[in-house]
């Protein structure tokens, strides 16, 4: 479950303000954010996701106000329970496909189950390149590994931040039915922020900003 | 998965920074612990050597020379002074031994010295093979003389005049070889050492003078042990203004010679802390640049949940594995280095060249290191802690 109530956000330095309607997702609901660039698409995701500090306002995640949180405790919170997606898909180059999903479960102080990142790389397409060096992996396949790191720790919310401004129609299509089985088998609210309007066929709940 | 693991990738994927990192260091090392191996070595020599020798009296001249030529056999004899005069010195009730030494010819470049049994017993050098000299034209070869020259017990030779291998002066006599002594590491493995009569008799004093032969024969020196302090404070004075001799205090020349090289060993030493200084600033600007370049890494995984304890922890492993193998590095390049020089040039005939740096040398350079780690380390905390992931991830390319 996640709510916002009365986000606002300013850069420090700049005179305009943003404001963010309330959202409310129950368990396993998806929301699609559509926007023009600049209307603060991806300072409405980073707020979400803690990375940022609304102005005012809160954001509310299973009952806890993500806001309130000491960095340290927002900082682990933030591993636990939510997955990101970048528009930009980035993994850290020195590790191969397998340790940076090791990484991201050790970082989350999970249980590093091999078995569970073989099942996720399988069905992602990338069990051949799991033990591939980043910079041996095509676009595809590093976005793919990004949803794989967004999912693998089995978030209660999944925040994509365009992810498929760089594909084509049947990538688009593809990437965006991938973060929608992922989610319902990690039982978590996928959002998706784009100015990408293709995707709006895929999900229904729409909000714009 | 660990935080050590990680670490080790990434120094694993750049490569080429972490040589440069590793050698520069390694370098700056190398100096630091090579200027203090050298120095201990030189102390070690001139020490070793002087132990049982309070004095020498030899002929006028500079003191300094009196003492190298005397002692450590490294510089040409300021003259000769009549036996019968060095005698006298020895008989006062201050001094506990004097050991005369004649010498001025050498064999293929060691030097001969003519002296009593004593003079082994002064570097503490014990027979290895064969025995001691005890009539005339006999020699002991020390022990690296005999390794180099591969003589062995019953071979004999002939002698040239002078402290240089030359074949223009060569003796007539012939000397036999009747032992060896055993590795002493100290100046009597380079010298071929027979009694005083060997000497004399070379140089024809018997045949020629047989009428004041005992009153006219000469030594180069007399090497004298005090039997308490009370010589040090009257001998000299009293030969060198009674005397037409000269009296020299070889722990107090050499010290004042070791003032001299270590005006030179202060100078290279500051060359070693400049390199040190520079590949410091390599240390700080690597850790610097690290974070810089990897900060999307790094807020990656501060979104994955990382703690800022746990990337600098990351940081700081990168760091000190770099360190750890310069430090390792530059002491494999200290010891080796001076070895294959001392080798190469031959300074000290292979006599326990490399002495053991104490520990407090190794914990000396090791905290140096250690304080430019743990400073650059700590200034980087302050860029992780207030790194904007936000801001980081959008820009993100």
């Amino acid at each position: 479950m996640i709510q916002t109530s009365n986000l606002t956000f300013h850069y420090p330095k700049k005179e305009h303000v943003f404001k963010f309607p309330n959202i409310y997702l129950k368990q396993q609901e998806n929301l699609l954010v559509l926007g023009k660039s600049g209307v603060g698409k991806t300072t409405f995701l980073h707020l979400l996701a803690g990375l940022l500090s609304p102005t005012n306002g809160k954001v509310m995640i299973d009952d806890v106000c993500i806001n309130s949180l000491s960095h340290q405790k927002l900082d682990l919170f933030r591993g636990q329970n939510i997955g990101l997606v970048f528009q930009n898909n980035h993994a850290v180059q020195s590790l191969t496909v397998l340790q940076n999903l090791q990484a991201r479960l050790f970082f989350s102080k999970q249980i590093i189950n091999n078995k569970k990142i073989d099942d996720l790389l399988k069905e992602l397409g990338l069990m051949e390149y799991k033990k591939c060096k980043i910079n041996e992996l095509s676009q595809g396949q590093l976005q793919r590994l990004g949803i794989a790191l967004a999912v693998i720790h089995n978030p209660k919310i999944i925040l994509a931040d365009e992810p498929t401004s760089s594909l084509d129609d049947e990538n688009c299509n593809v990437v965006v039915k991938l973060l929608q089985k992922q989610a319902v088998q990690s039982k978590a609210n996928l959002i998706v922020i784009t100015h990408d309007q293709r995707v709006k066929s895929l999900l229904s709940n729409t909000i714009l900003l | 998965m660990t935080i050590w693991k990680i670490s080790v990738q990434n120094i694993k994927s750049k490569q080429g920074y972490t040589l440069v990192s590793i050698f520069t260091l390694a370098l700056s090392m190398m100096l630091l612990l090579g200027i203090q191996q050298l120095k201990k070595t030189f102390q070690y020599q001139i020490t070793n050597n002087v132990q049982e020798i309070d004095m020498v009296v030899g002929a006028k001249g500079s003191p300094l020379q009196l003492v190298l030529s005397s002692v450590l056999h490294i510089d040409n004899p300021t003259g000769n002074i009549l036996y019968n005069n060095a005698k006298k010195i020895s008989e006062s009730p201050l001094v506990k031994t004097a050991i005369p030494i004649s010498y001025g010819d050498n064999y293929k470049g060691y030097r001969i010295i003519g002296t009593t049994k004593q003079f082994s017993s002064l570097y503490k050098a014990q027979l290895e093979k064969g025995r001691q000299a005890n009539k005339t034209m006999e020699v002991v070869l020390g022990y690296h003389v005999a390794k180099q020259l591969g003589l062995k017990l019953g071979d004999t030779f002939l002698s040239s005049h002078g402290l240089m291998e030359n074949e223009l002066e060569v003796h007539t006599e012939p000397l036999t070889v009747v032992g060896v002594y055993k590795q002493a590491n100290k100046v009597i493995d380079r010298l071929i050492v027979t009694d005083l009569e060997t000497i004399w008799d070379v140089h024809h004093y018997h045949k020629e003078e047989k009428q004041n032969a005992k009153e006219i024969r000469e030594i180069t020196s007399l090497l004298i042990a005090f039997k308490s302090p009370l010589g040090f404070l009257t001998m000299p004075k009293k030969v060198n203004k009674n005397t037409n001799l000269q009296a020299a205090l070889p722990k107090y020349e050499l010290d004042k010679l070791y003032e001299y090289t270590g005006i030179g060993f202060t100078v290279i030493s500051i060359i070693a802390y400049i390199i040190f200084l520079v590949s410091s600033i390599i240390i700080f600007m690597s850790i610097y640049k690290m974070i810089k370049e990897h900060s999307v890494y790094l807020a990656l995984f501060r979104t994955y949940g990382a703690s800022n304890f746990q990337l600098l922890k990351m940081v700081a492993y990168e760091a000190f594995i770099i360190v750890f193998i310069a430090f390792v590095l530059g002491v494999i390049l200290t010891k080796g280095g001076l070895y294959f020089m001392f080798n190469l040039i031959d300074v000290f005939d292979q006599q326990n060249i490399l002495q053991a740096l104490s520990f407090r040398a190794y914990l000396q350079v090791g905290g140096l290191i250690f304080t430019v780690v743990i400073t650059s380390v700590l200034l980087v905390i302050y860029p992780i802690i207030k790194m904007n992931i936000s801001t980081i991830l959008s820009h993100e390319k």
